[in-house]
């Protein structure tokens, strides 16, 4: 009889898992259940750290993501726009990441700017992209109008109010980092260590893993870790967004996935027996 | 054109393209592959125009031919060298481009790692064994051990196959972790994607019908 049913369970076709796990996001998504948000650590201290900046100062926020994890990294700096404007802090932006990146900061940026009642040029740039990232990075530290004569629209740095005094990295308080890639790395190794210049980020799930071990050396001051990490950081901000409404989702699909792992396992451990 | 109606076009046209990809889960059919080339030839398009406008335009002819820049007409020579891999007879000029960047690329690497990445962790590791001493020895361990696992010169018998199979260990607790991050990852990926099929698009065709 067990065997029977382990034989029918390693049947089942691929089609109907998919169909479930559909079922499971689609629901959620539709039926916004509210869950509690356990903040954690590394995203504690670096909210902590961009609200101790003094008000009107300047932080450096990139874009360094392509349009595939957006899911992931829209809403990370979405949340910390937020908490920036709601200090009135400056923000400069840009993109190692030519296929999106420069547009997403451009979209996001003027959206909100509306909502804050933010000028470009006196509360907020988007330098775009440069293309080779280690070029950019050093080249950033010794002098940014020698790797951005211009910003994203092609406008003088020096006709932006906003960027007048502005030449190195000693302009910014804190750089902010939402990826989707390696490129923290060299956020680390190159701007980090060489300039000496105060980090923290935000990376897609797949990344995070790997730079947790950045913050317990405090080479990175915290850190978000996918969905969840920007859940967490809009709960600090207060304000709900597209992380915590997809929380239900991903957790009902977790839960999916467990079932279907203990199903497999059970398959693979009953079939073994019977051979 | 109204802009809720060209934004409502926008959307259906990227709804429609989601949901070619999203039917490869049936079965392979000409709609996902429609949806795949447009993919591969827009994203291709996009990085040549973006590569001629922002590195070709931007960092090598404006400054040569406006600001007089003209030690950037080296690095462009360079650029072209890598264009004679096409001609069999004079490939072996490329050679001179490739050897900068892997010079270039392996000296910023060395110096990016061993600054930013090796010391500070050595560093942080061993001084934590003043504060705490279970966290740090565990650190220690595993990374002796993961890489004797690697330490190929040698048979892994006696000692030294104890030591790789804790390194294996190591390893495993670090591919469940990554793959337990990527399942998150990838699910978010596909909340994202519903979320803009069921709500953003359901809202930007209920805006023209308002």
């Amino acid at each position: 009889m067990l065997t029977r049913i382990a034989d029918v369970l390693a049947r089942i076709d691929r089609r109907i898992i998919y169909l479930l796990i559909s079922i499971s996001v689609i629901i959620p998504t539709l039926v916004i259940f509210p869950l509690p948000v356990q903040v954690s650590p590394e995203t504690q201290k670096l909210y902590d750290r961009v609200e101790a900046i003094p008000d009107s100062s300047m932080i450096l926020l990139t874009f360094d993501y392509y349009p595939s994890t957006l899911a992931e990294t829209e809403p990370m700096s979405v949340a910390v726009l937020k908490q920036c404007w709601r200090k009135n802090l400056k923000v400069v932006t840009l993109s190692t990441v030519g296929l999106g990146g420069p547009s997403i900061a451009d979209r996001v940026m003027s959206t909100l700017a509306d909502k804050f009642g933010k000028v470009y040029g006196i509360d907020y740039v988007n330098l775009g992209y440069k293309a080779n990232y280690q070029a950019v990075l050093l080249g950033l530290g010794k002098s940014i109008r020698s790797i951005y004569p211009t910003d994203y629209y092609d406008t003088p740095l020096d006709s932006l109010p906003m960027m007048k005094n502005v030449d190195t990295y000693d302009a910014f308080d804190f750089i902010f980092i939402v990826s989707d890639n390696g490129i923290v790395d060299n956020w680390v190794g190159l701007v980090n260590a060489q300039f000496g210049s105060e980090m923290g980020a935000g990376v897609t799930a797949v990344m995070a893993p790997k730079f947790y071990a950045y913050v317990r050396s405090n080479q990175l001051v915290g850190l978000l870790g996918g969905m969840k990490g920007a859940a967490e950081y809009e709960y600090l901000v207060g304000e709900k967004g597209a992380a915590t409404a997809g929380m239900g989702a991903q957790s009902l699909v977790h839960l999916t996935i467990i079932i279907f792992i203990l199903i497999g396992n059970f398959a693979y451990f009953a079939g073994r027996k019977k051979k | 054109m109204n802009h809720d109606i060209v934004l409502f076009l926008e959307m259906t046209l990227a709804g429609f393209l989601t949901l070619c990809i999203f039917s490869f889960l049936y079965k392979d059919n000409p709609f996902y592959r429609l949806a795949e080339h447009i993919f591969a030839g827009l994203s291709a398009g996009y990085y040549v125009g973006l590569i001629w406008h922002s590195v070709i335009m931007q960092q090598l002819w404006v400054p040569i031919t406006q600001n007089g820049q003209y030690s950037l007409i080296l690095p462009g020579l360079l650029g072209v060298l890598m264009f004679t891999r096409l001609v069999d007879r004079l490939s072996f000029l490329s050679r001179v481009s490739i050897a900068f960047v892997v010079g270039n690329t392996a000296g910023i690497s060395i110096i990016q790692q061993l600054h930013g990445f090796v010391l500070p962790q050595l560093g942080d590791t061993m001084s934590r064994f003043g504060q705490e001493f279970w966290g740090p020895l565990i650190i220690l361990i595993g990374v002796v051990s993961t890489l004797i696992y690697f330490y190929f010169s040698k048979e892994h018998k006696g000692a030294l196959g104890i030591t790789a199979k804790v390194g294996t260990v190591f390893i495993m607790v670090s591919f469940g972790a990554h793959f337990g991050y990527t399942v998150m990852g990838r699910v978010s990926l596909l909340i994202g994607r519903v979320q803009f099929l069921f709500v953003d698009w359901v809202h930007s065709f209920n805006k023209i019908i308002n």
